[in-house]
């Protein structure tokens, strides 16, 4: 079985980058870059397919514009490839443009059988890729899965459903979009991958490569136009105890509580 | 503006994201005709008729038995229809999974992009602007789209539903569509809904925990505390999908939403899908984390373990 992944590379949640400073590029440095969370779900997901039952992962990655560690990682997890599609004038701030940039990129792939990328994104752009490009390459997809298995000729997937979970028979050939569920937790590296991860040779592959021409899709290509972006300010004053031993802190907690006459309890 | 919004049920009534859509549209929208597509099988006219109550102008059907259960291909396939006739300015759903997935490929469909999990919607000149809280909720990203069609998801939780609705009845129009193989590929074969026994809606108080609670064993502090304060537990769905907790406690997007007075948060990030179905008079939170989100939203808040904080808030409180 031939399974692509795609991973995006994000600013690490840990990186202490408040709103609007985070979407700026020049104030991220390299060591804050890491796969988007849900990429590595999906990652685990085409995993434990390739340990059960032999498969080719080929991770890819549309980088930013800064050098790509995702794609080591997603090696050194136990990836088989790992593809790296760069080009100053992609934008992907649209999904639809993120979508088409991903199907050219399976197009020169060549075959492939399945299709796993994580739900959501922080930048929150590429909520919709998934569906846009299960769309795009007319193939049925399962989105929000919770939990997959192996039947006849395809997989039952289960997924995320307002008030429970839906359980659906989707073909092999197929693109399912992987959530942050128990059965996606993702592996850690291990050394003999992070090996392989130094020695692997990863390929670059430009809009050119894809045959796409920069007018598809740069920025000036978007239907999805952002017209700006800004913090947002919650007015709340948060009452915060940060120091001191944890009796002290729940001391001052209700010090606090009692003074501003909370009532605990129903 | 001819405005379509994509008719949702949940639990044998319209879901309540929708209806916040359409008062959203009626009052923000001048002149607004707003189209319902409402797609299923076995359409009650009672549907139709609250529909027409809440601002539907016109009901355009598709009752057929491929659309009993939601699936991609055919839903797709019958709101294509829908909007190749009506001829729509303006295409929206509730930002449900359901939503998620058919407007993304509507948009592809008319070879356009869409805005996504809005939660305001301004309208500029002749065009819409869309606001949708990024980065944790710490930014919002306004934007706009450009087509013929503009298609838009709106955040579970963001709109208001009008509590007195006086619309009349809407007309309505059916339309048939004819379903082909290919859009069978995706099979149906259940839906497993959880069970609600404990209604967390009307609680006072609730004392939850998050993925932070790392383990069913260490439920037990936090239901000893809910005890104590007369209130009730509740989880994220992160805790409900590994059985550390029932699913009936679930709090959040596609859980239960609440609005206690007093809601204790501990080792609950607070991501929008949680925080969507949370609005209480008094947050604690108790998080290791103090980048997480969920300390923006907090009244008060100890940056702490919830292992060590919690049983000695419980002692202090006996």
């Amino acid at each position: 079985m031939k399974i692509v992944v795609f991973i995006q590379q994000i600013v690490s949640t840990q990186v202490k980058l408040q709103g609007v400073d985070y979407f700026d590029a020049s104030r991220v440095s390299v060591d804050d870059l890491v796969i988007n969370p849900t990429g590595k779900n999906a990652i685990e997901g085409a995993l434990k397919l390739k340990d059960s039952q032999g498969a080719e992962v080929t991770a890819v990655c549309v980088r930013g514009n800064k050098p790509n560690k995702a794609l080591k990682e997603a090696v050194a997890m136990g990836c088989t490839n790992a593809i790296e599609i760069t080009d100053e004038a992609f934008y992907t701030d649209d999904p639809y443009l993120l979508a088409k940039i991903y199907a050219k990129a399976l197009d020169k792939i060549g075959e492939y059988d399945l299709i796993l990328l994580g739900v959501e994104e922080q930048s929150s752009s590429s909520y919709a890729a998934p569906a846009m490009l299960a769309e795009m390459l007319n193939i049925p997809s399962v989105l929000c899965a919770e939990e997959m298995e192996t039947i006849n000729q395809g997989f039952k997937v289960g997924h995320v459903l307002e008030g429970g979970k839906k359980v659906v028979a989707i073909p092999q050939k197929a693109l399912i979009s992987c959530s942050d569920s128990q059965y996606f937790i993702p592996r850690y590296t291990t050394m003999r991958g992070i090996l392989a991860a130094k020695k692997a040779v990863i390929p670059i592959w430009s809009a050119t490569d894809l045959g796409l021409e920069i007018s598809e899709i740069s920025a000036d290509a978007a239907s999805l136009k952002q017209i700006s972006l800004s913090n947002i300010v919650i007015e709340k004053e948060t009452f915060l105890i940060k120091e001191g031993e944890p009796e002290e802190m729940v001391d001052k907690l209700l010090a606090k509580l009692k003074e501003d006459e909370v009532k605990l309890g129903a | 503006m001819k405005t379509l919004v994509f008719i949702q049920i949940r639990d044998g009534k319209i879901e309540e994201n929708t209806l916040g859509i359409l008062n959203k549209i009626k009052t923000s929208i001048d002149g607004a005709k707003i189209i319902g597509a409402f797609l299923g099988k076995d359409l009650k006219d009672e549907w139709i008729q609250e529909l027409g109550l809440h601002g539907v102008q016109q009901v355009v059907t598709v009752d057929a038995p491929e659309l009993e259960f939601y699936l991609s291909a055919t839903y797709t396939r019958a709101m294509m229809e829908i909007i190749n006739q009506i001829n729509p300015r303006f295409v929206v759903a509730a930002g449900t999974v359901y939503g998620e997935d058919l407007i993304p490929r509507l948009a592809v469909r008319n070879a356009s992009s869409c805005a996504q999990r809005i939660v305001d919607l301004t309208i500029e000149g002749d065009s819409l602007h869309f606001h949708t809280p990024v980065r944790d909720d710490q930014a919002m990203r306004v934007t706009q789209v450009v087509g013929d069609i503009i298609f838009a998801t709106s955040r579970p939780g963001a709109f208001f539903i009008d509590e007195n609705p006086s619309g009349a009845n809407p007309e309505i129009t059916s339309v048939s569509v004819t379903f082909e193989d290919a859009d069978k590929l995706v099979k149906h074969i259940e839906i497993k809904k959880a069970e609600r026994t404990v209604n967390l809606k009307d609680a006072k108080v609730i004392v939850a925990a998050g993925r932070g609670v790392a383990g069913k064993e260490n439920f037990q502090i936090i239901r000893e505390l809910a005890d104590l304060l007369g209130g009730q537990i509740g989880a994220t769905r992160a805790c409900t999908d590994v059985h550390w907790v029932e699913e009936t406690y679930e709090i959040g997007q596609t859980g239960q939403s609440i609005s206690p007075d007093l809601y204790i948060a501990a080792g609950i990030s607070g991501a929008p899908q949680h925080m969507s179905g949370v609005k209480a008079k008094t947050l604690i939170v108790i998080n290791t984390d103090e980048g997480a989100p969920i300390i923006n939203y907090a009244d008060y808040a100890i940056i702490g373990d919830m292992h060590v904080i919690l049983p000695i808030l419980k002692e202090k409180l006996k």
